[in-house]
């Protein structure tokens, strides 16, 4: 499993301690390339993904889910990485009440996580997503804005093959600070991409 | 003057150099790794916010060759500039995302030269969404903008190479890339026109 790193410095502590336990293996996006990608069964991307340089493997990472692989997908996709994907659409003109949440669909990763956790940073709204990746058909929407009608959250079984998960915001294991949630939204993450269980079918 | 921008790909760089909004201001876009393709005559390089410094800090020689032969360099907030320019030193701190919240607040941000055609119809509400830091001022620079407590977070230095350098701690593009934080558009608006005409006046 891989975990795409971007940013300058270290990757956060739930990460780096998910690769020292070797479930993960954190690598530079600039070493990554079509043979490291088909070795793989889950990828996590993070919002300082390079879409430039990730389009250039667009042929390996469709072999990648073709083959069953998972992809942990954050941020806004503003390149085509794979075929069915659509640029992000920000919520037009958003109002305080257009930031609550609703769950649309009760998927592991957010078990037990109270929407109020992640619905505000100190009382304050729009951290969490202000807007939504399209969703390619059949997927499925696990987390909405705006009365439920913007899916800033979805999960997809790609009938291809593989399965995607779509979180258009700020790096999601990075989500509910205040309440300790990092090191559990991680693991959580990587347990999904690792082939835990999802909600669809 | 050619205006080239230094993209690392990422959905804000994609977003806020690209779309139609800004991105007439721009001659050419292009990865940091392609640096060795710009003259210093007749080119800025524009460095936009939030670029992961490592891809920075590889072209840091290159860099200084650029300065040294006359050439421009916009280095835009939370890039870490100080590890890939000369002689610029910074103080980064944690950001307060809420200062706001309390009645009255006042970020304390202002424009210390309005005269300057860099910041002409910027005022202290266009600069005014959070800190990330400040910088040393290098003697015989130009501040543009200081903090609260009168701490340098914009200048130009024309004194420590032979080229120039426009140097601040404010992070618009990542935030207007977000489609978050509208007074980061609103400095844009007047910012990038300004830096035109500075340009080519």
């Amino acid at each position: 499993m891989l975990y795409l790193h971007c940013a300058f410095g270290d990757p956060p502590a739930p990460v780096r301690k998910t690769a020292a336990a070797g479930r993960i293996a954190i690598i530079p996006q600039a070493e990554l390339d079509a043979a490291r990608l088909a070795k793989a069964h889950g990828l996590v991307t993070g919002n300082q993904l390079d879409q430039e340089a990730l389009l250039q493997l667009r042929q390996a990472l469709e072999g990648f889910l073709d083959a069953g692989g998972r992809w942990f997908f954050n941020g806004h996709v503003v390149r085509p990485l794979i075929a069915e994907l659509e640029p992000y659409q920000s919520m037009r003109n958003p109002k305080r009440p257009d930031f609550e949440q609703t769950r649309l669909a009760a998927h592991p990763i957010f078990k037990g996580i109270e929407i109020a956790q992640l619905e505000t940073n100190h009382g304050v709204a729009g951290f969490y997503g202000r807007g939504a990746n399209p969703m390619p058909a059949g997927a499925i929407a696990v987390t909405g804005l705006r009365n439920g009608t913007v899916p800033v959250d979805w999960v997809w079984h790609r009938p291809g093959g593989g399965r995607f998960f779509s979180h258009a915001g700020n790096d999601l294991g990075q989500a509910g600070r205040e309440w300790d949630l990092p090191p559990i939204l991680y693991a959580r993450i990587f347990d999904w991409t690792n082939g835990g269980p999802c909600l669809c079918v | 003057m050619r205006l080239i921008a230094l993209s690392s790909g990422t959905y804000y760089h994609i977003e806020s150099l690209e779309a139609p909004r800004y991105a007439a201001y721009f001659d050419q876009v292009l990865t940091p790794e392609r640096l060795d393709e710009v003259r210093a005559e007749n080119a800025c390089i524009f460095v936009p916010c939030r670029s992961p410094a490592q891809r920075l800090i590889a072209q840091a020689d290159q860099i200084g060759q650029y300065l040294a032969a006359g050439g421009t360099v916009v280095a835009m907030g939370e890039s870490r500039s100080d590890l890939w320019l000369p002689g610029v030193t910074f103080h980064g701190r944690p950001t307060n995302w809420w200062w706001w919240l309390e009645p009255g607040a006042d970020l304390g941000n202002r424009v210390t030269a309005p005269g300057h055609p860099l910041m002409a119809g910027i005022g202290k509400d266009d600069i005014t969404w959070h800190l990330h830091g400040h910088f040393d001022t290098p003697e015989g620079a130009d501040v543009l903008a200081e903090d609260a407590e009168g701490r340098t977070l914009f200048y130009i230095d024309e004194v420590s190479t032979p080229g120039r350098m426009i140097v601040t701690s404010l992070d618009p593009i990542y935030h207007h890339g977000s489609h978050f934080m509208p007074a980061t558009t609103r400095f844009l608006d007047r910012f990038l026109p300004n830096l035109r005409a500075y340009l080519d006046g």
